[in-house]
């Protein structure tokens, strides 16, 4: 591909330990984005009872610094070897439920976020925020499986 | 032969490794990742709370995300012990290994330290002493050894 052919894609494929490094922090980056998402997803789906939502909102900042890790050591990947990633369907599988995660965590934020913070702790959650939690948490874990079994499904290494 | 060698020599870990399937080598794999985002997820935020950074979550309300800490690694115990049985050999000779393994132990149980002396007790204070802070901080940095040695094993492996 003819990134690959950049000065920039070869500079970084050339420092043998970058890769390793990347992926390390990608891991790390996905413990965070999964630790805080997963609470607040587990809050919504009616877990932690009794426990108010604003006290849960207050991982969200490491969530995002969560994904915003993997989304750079995820931009480098591509940079570095592009070829391993954009011919292959379970990469663009990832890329989608990345999409849906996206899509449906704005939705709460936008829609959702008002009656959460206000509704009663100690209640059941409403269904609408069941389903935005549990959309968010299959979500998030399909794209942690598609990631992994990249080098399996697809034409990665 | 040693035990080890013939764990990995096994025909377990031929039919293991060598099949085209994905559900055993790669599925046990992304099992133990998943394992690995619930046991770590889950750590991360209680130590990140008692460290003063998530907040203020009643420390007591932490307490079901051991459950899932336990789960995590009941899970990674599992798919690590067959992951384990197919390089047995190589695995027992790497000190790579060996470091990963001791990360573990010793996040984990810093993990248990914590959830003693800040998360179980009913009137413990909201805000944890600073030696238990420093034992949220130093499991925090064993489970991110864990992850880079884990990492490193994939490069060394023979």
């Amino acid at each position: 591909m003819w990134v690959e052919s950049t000065r920039i894609s070869k500079a970084l494929f050339a420092m043998t330990w970058l890769w390793p490094a990347c992926e390390s922090l990608h891991f790390m980056g996905l413990c965070m984005l999964i630790g805080g998402a997963g609470l607040l997803d587990l809050r919504l789906l009616g877990l932690f009872r009794g426990l108010h939502i604003r006290h849960v909102k207050a991982l969200m900042p490491w969530a995002i610094g969560g994904f915003a890790i993997n989304a750079m050591t995820g931009g480098l990947f591509l940079l570095m070897q592009p070829h391993l990633y954009l011919s292959s369907a379970v990469w663009w599988w990832k890329f989608t439920f990345i999409a849906i995660a996206g899509l449906n965590a704005a939705f709460f934020e936008t829609r959702l976020a008002i009656p959460a913070l206000t509704m009663d702790p100690d209640g059941d959650t409403p269904v609408a925020l069941k389903i935005v939690g549990g959309v968010s948490l299959f979500s998030w874990f399909a794209v942690l499986y598609c990631g992994r079994m990249l080098p399996y499904l697809g034409t990665g290494n | 032969m040693s035990v080890f060698r013939s764990l990995q020599d096994s025909a377990f870990t031929e039919w293991f490794l060598g099949s085209d399937s994905i559900w055993t080598y790669p599925t046990v794999l992304a099992l133990h990742t998943v394992g690995m985002a619930i046991l770590v997820g889950a750590s991360f935020v209680v130590n990140l709370r008692v460290l003063q950074m998530a907040g203020d979550i009643p420390l007591q309300r932490l307490r079901p995300l051991y459950r899932f800490i336990w789960v995590g690694f009941a899970i990674n115990l599992a798919t690590g012990l067959v992951l384990f049985v197919t390089q047995a050999a190589d695995r027992i000779a790497d000190p790579v290994f060996f470091i990963k393994l001791g990360s573990i132990a010793a996040a984990l149980w810093l993990g248990v330290l914590v959830k003693q002396r800040a998360i179980d007790p009913d009137h413990a204070p909201q805000v944890a002493t600073r030696s238990t802070r420093s034992l949220a901080a130093t499991s925090l940095a064993f489970w991110a050894a864990a992850i880079v040695s884990g990492r490193l094993m994939a490069y060394l492996h023979s």
